[in-house]
């Protein structure tokens, strides 16, 4: 294991190679600060981008934007109350109150320190997964692949935020844009309303329409009563003092601990990692009245279990080639395009890509440890401007880059209907995230299921006889059964809210 | 995102569309407006079935191309209906956030321009004018700012993807 991992390291000090790895993690960073601007919208502008490099490096530059943005999305939290990424939205209930407190500069270093640290444990389990993960994934037929796309698409539209039967919904519409184009068993062509679409929907138009045109569309001509300016940052007590960071040991441990099993889990992510740590600290303090006050263990733990799971996502990424979340997804979607094909069988064939992506998130988590704080100026500076003189060169670098990507002006104009789509989709309650899920999963899932059919003469049974896939099967029933239980419970509980609030308000 | 701070001060687990129609409280939308999200689902999941029923089902051991569109048409109707009963049943449900007409048509057509014009006039031009049209959904921008802006862009733009990236677009057509 250790060999492999030095074996990794050594293909991530290549300058040539390390360039990409900071390039991917500071790119990752600004993207974190700026609110507004995501991970998905960053990573599908510079997929177009990957096509130039090897896959390695591609690889490399992605992963680190993904896990960088973990990082900067705090930093906006703790300043201006916004969050930078949605995994960063329960940093703002501790970092903002800090930041008001004239504690900004402390509150950044526990963030980024946490982070860290989070980060590492989240590189280290992987480290450790990956080798017994790729023997288990290496036993997968067709069957248990297909049981494990299921549970990752249920996982992703009962789990995540929103109401789980839109979110459902969303995943099937995914899986339908993604049968756009030839079948891949007989080539039949299916839903080709236009000669351009026999290729299929681009994953690039649907990114960067779901998640970048959209969101243009929504804060364009939104100028928020944006309170104060970002608040300066009192550089003077950064260093937590003994006790501090001795209260913060088994926060951290504990965010750790739920981001990486969070993050390992596919369908579930970096963002529901941060929103459990924060809950289960708050419920196991001691003192839970200190939260929402500037309180740093509730900062700690998030902090630490957004980026831990955004490491441990790796894990089935890289070893079953089924990604955990709609960012995973489209970076499956860039080692699909570079022509290699994630799964067990990437860490035999491309030992160097497989154990490099992994030593560079070693590296990269510990360049943002070390641009973090002292670049802490530029990134105040970036917060200052306004989205308004932001949002037209976003708009030009996704023009041009769904342009580029296959010198298709109908690409062009298929990202603006995505854009108006994943506009008003939001505006009626509906999540985009489940969708780009179900585009990229979509065809495993048929694929494997046709097979799995094929091999077994249409017999269901063989699902529930395969040990392995028996498994899975269990976990996909108790996921259903769980997300029906909850969603009544809730509902019955908001019915008690409503019954209680009319008796209060009716008159006497 | 921006919307978030809002969110965060009210402490609600909302979702941001809803705070903002919190904030044109107490007016619940009426049966259609409820009606209206599950309805055009139902429609795109009867549009897809009835399309994938041309093609060839096969059986289940021997699936042929139709089988799973046809399956995913069936879902997304029965999910569209089951969202149609949830919405209908809840008179209490979040208005749907008004749409915002002026960026929707200045960034839509500042795509469109852009789409239309690449193959023609080349990158730089449609650019310039892409940038330019959709600066107009902020409606505090002012021609000049515009004109400047855009032309920074622009250069930008070339500077970026032309010089640096070396794309294989012209940037002046037959210039």
């Amino acid at each position: 294991m250790l060999d492999q991992f030095i074996l990794g390291l050594s293909v991530v000090m290549q300058p040539n190679v390390l360039v990409y790895a900071f390039f991917g993690v500071f790119l990752g960073q600004l993207i974190g600060v700026l609110p507004g601007v995501g991970a998905i919208t960053a990573i599908s502008l510079l997929l177009p981008v990957t096509f130039y490099l090897d896959a390695t490096s591609s690889m490399i530059l992605l992963a680190g934007i993904y896990y960088g943005s973990q990082y900067g999305g705090s930093i906006a939290s703790i300043l201006l109350n916004l969050p930078g990424t949605p995994s960063s939205v329960v940093t703002c209930l501790e970092g903002y109150p800090l930041a008001q407190s004239n504690r900004a500069g402390l509150a950044l270093f526990v963030a980024a320190f946490s982070s860290f640290l989070g980060g590492m444990v989240g590189v280290a389990i992987l480290v450790l997964a990956a080798i017994p993960m790729t023997v288990i994934a290496l036993k997968f037929g067709a069957p248990e692949y297909a049981m494990l796309v299921i549970i990752g698409l249920l996982a992703a539209s009962m789990i995540g935020a929103g109401s789980q039967i839109r979110s459902l919904a969303m995943v099937v519409l995914g899986i339908a844009l993604g049968l756009v184009g030839a079948d891949a068993t007989t080539g039949y062509y299916r839903f080709v309303a236009m000669p351009e679409l026999a290729d299929g929907i681009s994953l690039v138009s649907l990114a960067m329409g779901l998640f970048g045109v959209s969101e243009v569309i929504r804060h364009a001509s939104r100028r928020p009563a944006r309170g104060a300016p970002p608040l300066s940052v009192n550089m003077r007590d950064v260093i937590p003092t003994r006790a501090q960071a001795k209260s913060l040991i088994f926060p951290i441990m504990r965010g750790s601990s739920i981001g990486s099993f969070f993050g390992a889990l596919p369908g579930t992510g970096a963002a529901i990692a941060s929103f459990m740590a924060y809950a289960l600290e708050k419920r196991f303090s001691r003192n839970p009245e200190k939260f929402g006050k500037g309180h740093l263990p509730g900062l700690a733990a998030p902090e630490s279990a957004n980026n831990a799971a955004s490491q441990t996502g790796f894990i089935p990424t890289l070893t079953l080639g089924v990604p955990g979340d709609a960012v995973m997804a489209l970076i499956i979607g860039a080692l699909i395009l570079n022509g290699i094909i994630p799964g067990p069988r990437l860490i035999v064939d491309q030992p160097e890509l497989f154990w490099g992506v992994i030593a560079s998130f070693f590296v990269g988590n510990i360049i943002l440890l070390l641009i973090n704080i002292p670049l802490i100026k530029i990134w105040v500076l970036l917060l200052r401007i306004p989205y308004q003189k932001l949002y037209p060169m976003i708009l030009l670098m996704i023009c041009v880059g769904v342009y580029s990507h296959r010198t298709s002006v109908t690409d062009v104009l298929l990202t603006l209907a995505f854009g108006v789509l994943g506009y008003l989709m939001k505006n009626y309650r509906f999540e985009p995230a489940p969708v780009l899920l179900g585009f990229v999963l979509g065809p495993l899932l048929e694929d494997n299921f046709r097979r799995t059919m094929l091999l077994y003469g249409g017999d269901f049974t063989i699902f529930g006889t395969r040990p392995i896939s028996a498994i899975l099967s269990i976990c996909s029933v108790i996921l259903i059964v769980w997300a029906i239980w909850s969603g009544l419970s809730q509902r019955r509980k908001t019915a008690r809210d409503t019954m209680k609030r009319n008796t209060l308000t009716s008159p006497r | 995102m921006r919307a978030g701070r809002k969110l965060l001060n009210d402490g609600h687990s909302r979702s941001w569309e809803g705070t903002l129609a919190l904030t044109e409280k107490n007016q619940r939308p009426s049966k259609v407006a409820r009606a209206v999200s599950g309805a055009v689902l139902l429609v795109a999941g009867l549009v897809i079935s009835f399309f994938a029923w041309g093609y060839p089902t096969g059986s289940l051991n021997q699936m042929g191309p139709g089988f799973i569109p046809q399956t995913i048409g069936v879902l997304i109707s029965l999910l569209a209906v089951a969202i149609l009963i949830v919405d209908l049943g809840d008179p209490e449900l979040e208005r749907p956030g008004a749409i915002q007409l002026r960026s929707l048509c200045f960034v839509s057509a500042g795509i469109i321009i852009f789409a239309v014009l690449v193959d023609r006039a080349g990158l730089v031009p449609s650019m310039f004018l892409a940038v330019g049209v959709s600066m107009f959904a902020d409606d505090q921008s002012k021609p000049l700012t515009v004109l400047i802006y855009s032309i920074i862009a622009a250069g930008l733009g070339w500077l970026l993807f032309l010089v640096g990236l070396e794309l294989p677009i012209p940037a002046f057509w037959r210039w």
